[in-house]
């Protein structure tokens, strides 16, 4: 009867499933990490509560935590610009993106691998140190993980993969990277800033 | 009135099978990617643990009856392990093993999918399972376990780390397996099918596998941490040689809270039988998918572990327990005023309405146990009561799962379940499951040592009959296949979309494009219609 009538219908909405099965295994994750984040938290208030000093004063430093902290908070910018771009469909700016991204990735993990070094901690030497090395070497997992997910998004970019309409996997790959900085935002005020 | 824009069942008809299942060879099964054959892996394993598990449970049930000691597995430590043996092995291996592979079966053909999202995840899921599983049972028999009670060898202690291994791999699996269902009910439901007209089963399987998805991983947490400490850590978790601390840290993942998940997707199955014996529509069909998700909610089990202080005094353990018992209550006086209004239809066996009726009320009763056991002034924690809430919740599952293999029989394997042997079934289960359950809560009551003892006869004579039921599972399944009937497309005038295809279901589920769903009961939908059609042109 209209003109809406002689409208081509709408085409069919494509099934999120890459982006809806990450954010179940992002979930995952999460869960994983602060499964492991609350038993410290636990134990640490368990600690206190008897007067048992947890670390030695002054070994776990707040600068280069913080440095991660800052750093995960730009590469979550430069995630979310490869999503805008790939659904620009602006190649160039996605694989800066990307590659920035990845950068920022490869930097938090020295800065990750120096604190561990700095702290001078050993696995067995006590209960808060034991700790120490068991979540950050869950976030250490978590972040290659992240890492490898990017670095595959990346290449099936670059072979020609996703476009405005079906690019499922590049916010995928950057809701699983948002995850694992968020990890660590809540890690850095847990145990960095609330020592 | 809701309806279909046309009918399902049309378009199935409409054009021929693309091509058969899979066959069962090795080779097929390893490397299938279709959900029906990756659902009977889980299915076949589900039976096979289920079978050794009851027998298990016999053995332990022996052990107990005798004051002095049966001796039956020749060693405290032994005793110990198969103990926890038989818990893991009834809450982290039968029962989600059992009801993965159904929902990976069903549910995909009751979204109207084709396939599970992410099917060579849910295969690998599958072999994960498999594979995890053999690792836990033989490093438990190697003398592993969860920790030892008088002290182990250094042999030994390595089988504990690969009993923790195994038990990880199991978890791991079984979030593997969530995140594909639960990704299928969540993006690849047919054109129509909003959220809230999601089919009953398919929301109770969205609902488990998203809180075995917030609860298990805080299990692998404890693994990693308990696995570390024993590799080089301060022995945080205790030594080994001579500790139950490890068992004390992960047992919080087969009591309640956590071990509510295993009686959801019961809800869920008895949401989906009813109405096709009332042959209506669900009176609430909103109501029942809002009981599901609360039952979800207080399912959430990962904040109750001993590690965090002992949170069993704590308000909110109390009222999860206690809460625990409305959603089940509310689900069953819904799906009994469906069948009040209806009036029971002729034509579905009542195997699988015993089964799922019973399921409800066994569920029922393990929650009330579980609002018991929470009350302080009874004391109940640490005690029977503990396993009294496991018998009756994972025991409901049993037989709502059993009810739901009878009922989907023509769809999981192209074959009719024998309703009297379905009958056999669910009563042996429902037997088992009351008498473990109550002897256990009694034993918990600590009345007088006379009558604990009698009840530990009790336990016995329950634990054979699950043996019985589990045995009469498997030879029906045997005796269905090998009896060759051919049940037809949709034996039970079903009301959901997995009815709308040809039986066996062919690679792909639907041939041809399934309409657009505008209901959650499509093809109760196009029944109505055509009797509606009739009348009118009479």
């Amino acid at each position: 009867m209209t003109a809406t009538a002689r409208l081509p219908s709408p085409a069919l909405r494509r099934p999120r499933t890459v982006l809806v099965g990450t954010l179940f295994a992002s979930a995952t994750a999460a869960m994983v990490y602060f499964g492991v984040l609350a038993l410290y938290v636990s134990r640490r208030a368990e600690a206190r509560l008897l007067g048992i000093e947890w670390f030695p004063e002054g070994v776990v430093e707040l600068g280069p935590s913080g440095w991660i902290f800052w750093t995960l908070i730009m590469s979550s910018f430069t995630v979310q610009w490869a999503v805008q771009a790939i659904r620009n469909e602006d190649r160039p700016n996605a694989y800066v993106a990307l590659g920035l991204t990845m950068l920022f990735g490869a930097a938090v993990f020295n800065q990750m691998w120096f604190i561990l070094n700095d702290t001078g901690f050993a696995l067995d030497a006590s209960e808060a140190q034991f700790l120490f090395f068991v979540l950050n070497g869950t976030f250490i997992t978590f972040l290659i993980l992240a890492m490898a997910f990017l670095f595959l998004t990346a290449l099936r970019a670059m072979f020609g993969q996703y476009s405005p309409r079906q690019n499922d996997g590049v916010p995928a790959a950057a809701m699983f990277w948002h995850t694992v900085a968020a990890m660590y935002w809540v890690t850095w005020i847990a145990v960095y800033v609330t020592k | 009135m809701t309806m279909t824009e046309s009918p399902p069942s049309e378009a199935a008809e409409s054009t021929e099978p693309v091509a058969a299942t899979p066959g069962a060879g090795l080779y097929d099964a390893l490397t299938t990617s279709d959900h029906k054959a990756i659902g009977r892996i889980w299915l076949r394993l589900g039976l096979l643990l289920l079978l050794g598990v009851a027998v298990l449970g016999v053995l332990v049930a022996l052990e107990g009856t005798s004051a002095d000691g049966a001796d039956v597995f020749g060693g405290v430590n032994a005793v110990w392990q198969m103990q926890g043996l038989y818990s893991v092995g009834l809450v982290l291996l039968v029962v989600p093993a059992l009801t993965i592979g159904l929902a990976t079966i069903v549910v995909p053909m009751q979204v109207g999918s084709s396939n599970i999202a992410f099917p060579r995840a849910a295969a690998a899921a599958a072999w994960g399972f498999v594979v995890g599983v053999a690792i836990m049972v033989v490093s438990v028999l190697a003398g592993g376990g969860w920790g030892a009670l008088d002290g182990v060898s250094g042999g030994e202690a390595d089988a504990i780390e690969l009993t923790l291994l195994g038990m990880g791999m199991v978890a791991a699996s079984i979030l593997l397996a969530c995140i594909c269902l639960a990704t299928t009910v969540v993006s690849l439901r047919t054109p129509g099918m909003g959220l809230m007209k999601t089919p009953l089963f398919a929301w109770s399987i969205l609902v488990s596998a998203s809180v075995w998805i917030l609860t298990l991983p805080v299990l692998i947490a404890n693994l990693i941490i308990i696995v570390v400490d024993l590799r080089g850590g301060p022995l945080l978790f205790g030594n080994p040689e001579g500790t139950t601390m490890i068992f004390d840290q992960v047992h919080w993942v087969l009591e309640q809270p956590a071990v509510f998940v295993l009686g959801i997707p019961v809800l869920g199955i008895i949401g989906s039988i009813v109405p096709v014996v009332a042959g209506a529509r669900h009176i609430a069909h909103a109501g029942l998918m809002a009981a599901i998700g609360v039952a979800g909610l207080l399912a959430v089990g990962g904040w109750s572990q001993p590690a965090f202080s002992d949170q069993r005094d704590e308000l909110l353990f109390v009222a999860f327990g206690l809460l625990a018992v409305v959603p089940v209550l509310a689900s069953l006086a819904l799906n009994s005023l469906t069948l009040a209004k209806a009036g029971p239809q002729v034509g579905l066996p009542p195997a699988q309405l015993l089964g799922a009726l019973g399921a409800g009320l066994l569920l029922l009763l393990g929650t009330g146990a579980g609002a018991l056991r929470v009350i302080g002034p009874f004391d109940l924690i640490g005690t029977g009561a503990d396993a009294g809430v496991v018998h009756l919740v994972a025991y409901a599952a049993v037989v709502g799962l059993a009810a739901g293999m009878w009922f989907w029989a023509s769809k999981i394997g192209g074959y009719a379940l024998p309703n009297a042997a379905g009958l056999g079934v669910m009563l042996d289960f429902i037997g088992a499951a009351v008498l473990m359950g109550a002897a256990h809560v009694l034993i918990g009551f600590d009345f007088a040592s006379g009558l604990n003892d009698a009840m530990a006869w009790v336990v016995f004579v329950g634990a054979i009959l699950a043996v019985l039921g589990a045995v009469g599972v498997v030879s029906s399944v045997a005796s269905a296949k090998r009896s060759g009937d051919e049940p037809g497309d949709d034996p039970w005038h079903g009301h959901t979309l997995e009815w709308a295809t040809v039986t066996p279901v062919p690679a792909g589920n639907f041939v041809g494009a399934l309409a657009r769903v505008t209901s959650e009961a499509p093809l109760l939908d196009v029944a109505e219609q055509a009797d509606s059609d009739e009348g009118g042109a009479s």
